[in-house]
C-alpha cells in the first residue's frame, strides 16, 4: 500500500502509540483487503460501546489507543440507559466499568450518542461521502439510503479510522463493489415488518450478495431501515438498491440482473415460524432505534388508551430523537409505555427479567432467540398486531 | 533460509515455533496461562513462542485477548498465520506483537529457531537450508511413471516419488528435469509439457522447492540407476493407494488443472 511521508511518520510512531497502532490497523486492513492507498472520511460511528462486549481487554485497547478523534465520531448504544437506569437493573460494577468506558471516549471527543441510528440528528453522511462506520444497521442505511460509502467497520477499525481521520480505499469505497448482484420483486405489498422479513430471507438465501429491489418504491425510510438492519444481521451484506431511490442505482444502469420474485405469504411463514404463540410479557419496539416519525405514529395509536398491567411496553431510540418528539414521548408515556435511551432491545441484558418478548424488528428476531442473547422465546409480528396485546379495550 | 511473507504488524522477534494446524479463536481458545484450551492443539503453549497457526476465527472480542495476554505476559512473542483475518490481526496490532502471513505451516516445525520481522513480512529459519529440486511427471501415454526410492538416497527412502533431482547451480528447472529423467531411467526422449509452481516441502532440516513439470516419452523401457529400487507404470488414480513422498498426488492434480 502507498503512503504518505506523513502517514509512514504516523506508522513509525513520530505521532504517538495511540496513532501509530491506529494507522497500523488501517494498513494492514488495507493490505489483506488489495487497497492502494488510504483516503479522507467524513464521519466515523463506533460500536463495542458495551462493557458486556468487550469486556476488561476492550476497556484496556481503548485506553491505549485514546487520542482525539479527527471526523465527527458517535457512538453504538449500550447496555443500559444512563439517566432512567433501565430497562433492566446492572450490578455496581458493571456499571462502574461502563461509565470508565465512556469516560475515555468522552476523552477522545466523540459524542455521547449511544444510538445505532446516529443519522437522525447526531450526522448525516451526503452523497458520495466517505465515512466509516461500524454497526451494521447503520452502515446499511449509509449505503442504501444516505447514498455514502462505507465498508462494514468492526469496533476497533473504525475507531482506528476516526482517530487517523482516513480509512483504506477498497471494497464499498469503489464503484464497482456497490453495483448490484441480483433483482427483486415482491408478490405482495410489504409493511415495517413485511420489509425485515425479506430481509432476513435475502440475508438467509442470498448471503453477502447485493440485491437491487423493484416496485417497492413506496416503501418509507423507516421501512427500508428495518429491511437493511434484518438482511445485514443475517448476512455480511452491507449495501442494497432501492429502485427510484437509491442514490447510487446509477450505477446499475444498462445492467441486467437475475430475478427473484419472493412471495408475500412466504415471508408471513417465516414469521410465523419464529414465533411462540403465547402471550408476551414485554413488547420491544426500536431495532433500530425508532425515528421522530415513528414515535409521532406510535403516539397517534395510543393516544387516550390504557395499557393492559400484565404487558410491559418499552420504545427505544436515542437521546436527541426523544428529546425532539417530546409531545409524542407525553402520550405514549400516559399510556403506561416505558420510553428508552442510550440503549436496545439487544445489548440491554432483557433476558435477566422477560423470556417472552414481542417484536416487529428482523434484526431483534435474528439475535434475541441465540442463547448468548438469552434465549427468548420471540412473539414476530407487525406493530399493529402486537398492540393488541397491550390495549385495554373500553 | 529465508521465506518472504507479508507484514502484518511491524517489530521482530526471534524464538522457538510453536505450531498449530488449525485456525484459533482467541475467545476461549487461547488461555491466560499461555496455552491452547481446545481443539486439536490442546495444551500447546504459545507463550513466549512464535505462534504459527492457520488463522483467526471466533468472536471479534478475541482481538482484545491478545492485548490480555500481551499484559499479563503469557502472548506469544510473534504470530505466523497461513491467511490473516481480522481477529489476529487486529489483535496482534494493537498487543504490539509482530505478525507476518502467507508463510505455508507444512514447512515449519515445532521447536524450530526462527526470526520475524514484522513490518518486512520476512521469516527466517535458523539451522534450516533451503534446496531447489525439480520433479518430473512422466507420461508414456496415459500411465504415469513412479519410481520407489532406495535405502541410499538421503530423503524420503522406501517411498514412492516421480523423477526427482536436485537443480544445480546454473542449470534451469527444465534443464535439472532432463537431467534427472536421463540419469535415474535412461530415457533421452522427453518432451516437457508444463511447468508448475514451485511449492516447499519440508524434511527435516531442508526445506525442498520443488518445481513440478509435466513430460512425456514415447519410450516405456527404463533403466534404474541407485536411487531407486523399483518403478512402476501406473494409472494416475492408483496414485493415493502407495506410500508417496508428499504432495505428490495434490501437485500432480495441480498440474493436470491448470
Amino acid at each position: 500500500m502507498y503512503l504518505t511521508q506523513e502517514e509512514e511518520r504516523i506508522y513509525n510512531g513520530e505521532k504517538g502509540e495511540a496513532q501509530a497502532i491506529a494507522i497500523r490497523l488501517l494498513v494492514s486492513i488495507g493490505e489483506i483487503n488489495g487497497a492502494e492507498q488510504l483516503i479522507p472520511i467524513k464521519s466515523a460511528h463506533i460500536s463495542g460501546v458495551s462493557y458486556k462486549n468487550i469486556g476488561d481487554g476492550g476497556l484496556k485497547f481503548l485506553k491505549k489507543i485514546a487520542d482525539k478523534v479527527k471526523v465527527p465520531t458517535t457512538l453504538n448504544p449500550l447496555g443500559f440507559d444512563l439517566e432512567r437506569n433501565g430497562p433492566v437493573e446492572v450490578d455496581r460494577d458493571f456499571r462502574e466499568k461502563q461509565l470508565e468506558i465512556i469516560r475515555t471516549f468522552i476523552s477522545m471527543g466523540i459524542k455521547e450518542s449511544f444510538t445505532c441510528t446516529p443519522y437522525y440528528f447526531y450526522q448525516q453522511p451526503k452523497y458520495g461521502d466517505h465515512v466509516a462506520w461500524a454497526e451494521s444497521s447503520a452502515l446499511i442505511y449509509a449505503n442504501a439510503i444516505l447514498g455514502a460509502r462505507t465498508n462494514r467497520e468492526g469496533g476497533p477499525s473504525a475507531l482506528a479510522a476516526a482517530i487517523i481521520g482516513k480509512t483504506p480505499n477498497f471494497g464499498l469505497h469503489l464503484d464497482n463493489n456497490r453495483i448490484a448482484d441480483y433483482e427483486v420483486a415482491v408478490d405482495g405489498r410489504l409493511d415495517y415488518s413485511g420489509a425485515a422479513a425479506l430481509g432476513l430471507y435475502l440475508g438467509a438465501n442470498y448471503p453477502g450478495k447485493i440485491p437491487r429491489l423493484v416496485g417497492v418504491d413506496y416503501l418509507r425510510d423507516f421501512e427500508l431501515k428495518a429491511f437493511g438492519a434484518a438482511i445485514a444481521a443475517s448476512s455480511s451484506t452491507s449495501m442494497f438498491h432501492v429502485e427510484n431511490r437509491t442514490p447510487d442505482d446509477i450505477l446499475n444502469r444498462g445492467r441486467k440482473f437475475e430475478k427473484v420474485v419472493v412471495d408475500y405469504n412466504e415471508l408471513k411463514n417465516l414469521m410465523e415460524e419464529k414465533s411462540s404463540h403465547e402471550k408476551p410479557e414485554l413488547i420491544a419496539i426500536g431495532c433500530p432505534h425508532l425515528s421522530k416519525d415513528e414515535i409521532d405514529y406510535i403516539a397517534s395509536l395510543v393516544r387516550g388508551k390504557k395499557k393492559d398491567k400484565e404487558v410491559e411496553v418499552f420504545l427505544f431510540a436515542s437521546r436527541e430523537t426523544i428529546k425532539n418528539s417530546s409531545e409524542s414521548i407525553k402520550i405514549i408515556e400516559d399510556f403506561g409505555a416505558k420510553v428508552f435511551a442510550d440503549t436496545c432491545m439487544v445489548v440491554a441484558p432483557l433476558s435477566k427479567k422477560y423470556h417472552k418478548t414481542a417484536i416487529n424488528s428482523g434484526k431483534a428476531s435474528f439475535y434475541l432467540p441465540m442463547k448468548e442473547y438469552g434465549g427468548q422465546e420471540i412473539i414476530f409480528r407487525n406493530f399493529n398486531d402486537l398492540l393488541r396485546w397491550a390495549v385495554i379495550d373500553n | 533460509m529465508i521465506i518472504n511473507g507479508r507484514g502484518i504488524s511491524p517489530g521482530t522477534a526471534k524464538g522457538k515455533i510453536a505450531l498449530c494446524d488449525d485456525y484459533i479463536s482467541p475467545l476461549g481458545e487461547m488461555g491466560k496461562d499461555g496455552k491452547i484450551k481446545s481443539g486439536k492443539c490442546e495444551n500447546l503453549e504459545f507463550k513466549g513462542k512464535i505462534f504459527a497457526f492457520k488463522g483467526g476465527r471466533g468472536s471479534t472480542v478475541g482481538s482484545y485477548v491478545l492485548l490480555e495476554l500481551k499484559e499479563n505476559l503469557t502472548s506469544p512473542i510473534a504470530i505466523i498465520n497461513e491467511k490473516a483475518e481480522l481477529v489476529i490481526l487486529t489483535g496482534a496490532i494493537i498487543s504490539e506483537i509482530p505478525m507476518i502471513d502467507g508463510i505455508p505451516l507444512n514447512i515449519l516445525r515445532n521447536d524450530d529457531e526462527a526470526k520475524i520481522d514484522g513490518k518486512s513480512g520476512i521469516l527466517e529459519l535458523l539451522g534450516v537450508v533451503q534446496k531447489e529440486v525439480s520433479t518430473v511427471y512422466l507420461f508414456h501415454g496415459d500411465k504415469l511413471l513412479v519410481l520407489l526410492r532406495s535405502n541410499h538416497v538421503s530423503s524420503f527412502q522406501n517411498q514412492y516419488s516421480a523423477i526427482s533431482g536436485h537443480i544445480e547451480e546454473g542449470e534451469t528447472p527444465e534443464e535439472a528435469g532432463r537431467r534427472e529423467v536421463l540419469e535415474e531411467t535412461g530415457i533421452s526422449d522427453v518432451e516437457i509439457e508444463k511447468i508448475g509452481k514451485p511449492f516447499p516441502v519440508r524434511w527435516e532440516n531442508i526445506v525442498f522447492v520443488v518445481h513440478p513439470m509435466l513430460a512425456r516419452t514415447k519410450s516405456d523401457k527404463i533403466i534404474l540407476n541407485w536411487e531407486n529400487r523399483e518403478y512402476r507404470w501406473i494409472n494416475v488414480d492408483e496414485l493415493s493407494r502407495l506410500n508417496t513422498v508428499p504432495r505428490l498426488k495434490e501437485a500432480l492434480e495441480e498440474l493436470l488443472k491448470s
